[in-house]
């Protein structure tokens, strides 16, 4: 995740000890104080949803998968996570909702000492259930909208999702939690992007996390519905541009960019376009301290029946079974060479990613992506919009010898 | 007297549901051990090699492939708890589906 609204308009959020290793600077309490050594865990914990998305990652479906974790297996799960230090977990789907057991185990997971959040189609979130969950500790609420009404609605699979979803988010909002609305861009949800931004602002989120598609579930076989590199660097453009509007304006939208680590390189080019040299190198050392692309470290994802994935697109590939081996044994068995190699991933990197100037700030973008359209996992990422200028460095004012020494 | 190690079954039906999952074995140089190095999900044991290939190299020396569910388990560790026999709690309609709810 990048932070647009950090690194561009100064918003101090509670993730930046975690994402920046800036706990000190911010004014917010840090969910974390250093710099995060430990993955934020995607729980999918059913497969059940009552909608059906074209984009689904998780495959999920309107019935149940075989061998979902019971509630005392899902309490043992989130004893793993907190024995192993995991800072946050994300209790996802499917639609979480649907588990009847969601709000007690939100409650132990916040007992044992995680961060309980929730992903969430929204349209099942009353205000009673909203209530419940902030008693049991759930710390935050993000919710899908893939555009606005007609498109959501074609995209979700049922009429009337766009409505039930913004009801949902009104409960959360009214019932104190706080909440943020994930978008993620296709070819046929890119001309409502405007829009949703100013659902925003006009139901007073807290935060906007624009998604780019990743290659996993049926995300795959909707390859084609991805916008175009170019399209795609626009569309961030679009993003950048409207969240310096609306900080301008006083609407302090954390806004966070997910799946592209080619946006971080855009972020420095756009800091130095927007606001010259300093501010880009203040950028660029933020984004450094980042990280890059965090898969198979500071996220993992474990699916409904407990294989363990390097992020929660990545669903085709497990390292192993929480019901075999806990999650911390799992997540630190570097003898796998697939997680041996994507943590180094440096030194396998292809084509322009093994020279490009922002490697350190990107790490080559999603790797899925690149397995998904080459059949191999260190080619380029066909979702790096970057120009040849800005990849090698040619251009005056380039990042080489400056930050990225 | 060896003491021996306390290792319980655990349950595996239909791993890798609604896609078939396959353990993945891989010997990367022919004196090297066998190392088992994840799951793959794929229709048939050909696509799991491809699959695995993709993943972890075309020049293992040998990769061998087994339907998840086949492998009987028995662990010193896991989520083994007293009440195993516990439904998994997803709710229902009363038509078995979930339904778009009004607030």
């Amino acid at each position: 995740m990048i932070s647009i609204s950090k690194l561009l308009c100064d918003l101090d959020a509670e993730g930046d000890g975690l994402r920046y290793d800036a706990a000190e600077g911010s004014k917010k309490p840090q969910i974390t104080e250093k710099k995060q050594r430990r993955p934020v865990v995607v729980w999918n914990t059913t497969r059940r949803c009552n909608l059906y998305c074209s984009h689904c990652y998780a495959g999920a479906d309107l019935d149940p998968a075989s061998g979902e974790f019971t509630t005392a297996e899902g309490k043992a799960f989130l004893d793993q996570l907190a024995d192993y230090g995991a800072p946050v977990v994300l209790f996802s789907g499917g639609e979480p909702l649907v588990r009847d057991d969601l709000v007690e185990l939100v409650s132990y997971a916040a007992d044992q000492g995680l961060r309980p959040v929730l992903s969430s189609n929204g349209t099942l979130i009353t205000r009673e259930k909203a209530a419940a969950l902030r008693d049991a500790g759930l710390q935050y609420a993000g919710i899908s909208v893939d555009g606005l009404p007609e498109r959501n609605d074609r995209f979700r699979g049922e009429e009337g999702a766009f409505d039930a979803a913004v009801r949902g988010i009104e409960n959360c909002l009214e019932v104190g939690l706080k909440t943020g609305l994930r978008y993620t861009i296709t070819e046929a949800n890119a001309p409502d992007l405007e829009g949703v931004v100013d659902l925003l602002a006009e139901k007073g989120l807290d935060r906007f996390c624009f998604y780019h598609l990743d290659y996993g579930g049926r995300g795959a076989e909707i390859v084609d519905a991805d916008l175009s590199p170019q399209e795609k660097r626009e569309a961030v453009r679009r993003v950048a541009d409207m969240t310096l509007e609306y900080h301008d304006r006083g609407e302090e939208i954390e806004t966070l960019l997910v799946g592209n680590y080619a946006d971080a390189a855009f972020l420095v080019e756009y800091a130095r376009e927007e606001f010259g040299e300093a501010k880009a190198q203040a950028v660029y050392d933020y984004l450094e301290r980042n990280g890059g692309d965090p898969t198979g470290e500071r996220i993992a994802d474990v699916d409904y029946q407990g294989n363990v994935h390097l992020t929660q697109f990545w669903q085709g590939y497990s390292l192993g079974n929480v019901r075999d081996r806990p999650f911390g044994e799992i997540w630190e068995d570097e003898s796998n060479p697939l997680l041996e190699a994507l943590r180094n991933r440096e030194e396998h990197l292809k084509g322009k990613c093994a020279d490009c100037q922002y490697q350190s700030i990107c790490r080559g973008a999603s790797r899925l992506r690149a397995l998904a359209a080459t059949g191999d996992l260190f080619e380029p990422d066909p979702q790096c919009y970057l120009t040849d200028d800005e990849v090698f460095g040619t251009e005056a004012g380039s990042m080489v010898g400056g930050a990225a020494d | 007297m060896v003491e021996k190690a306390r290792r319980s079954l655990v349950e595996s039906d239909e791993r890798g549901n609604p896609t078939p999952q396959w353990e993945v074995f891989v010997r990367a140089e022919a004196a090297d051990p066998m190392r088992h190095v994840g799951s793959v999900a794929a229709a048939s044991a050909t696509e799991a090699h491809e699959h695995a290939s993709r993943l972890f190299g075309w020049d293992a020396a040998d990769v061998w492939l087994c339907p998840a569910e086949a492998v009987e388990r028995y662990s010193t560790r896991g989520l083994a708890t007293d009440t195993e026999d516990e439904e998994s709690r997803v709710s229902e309609g009363a038509d078995g589906k979930p339904e778009v709810q009004d607030a």
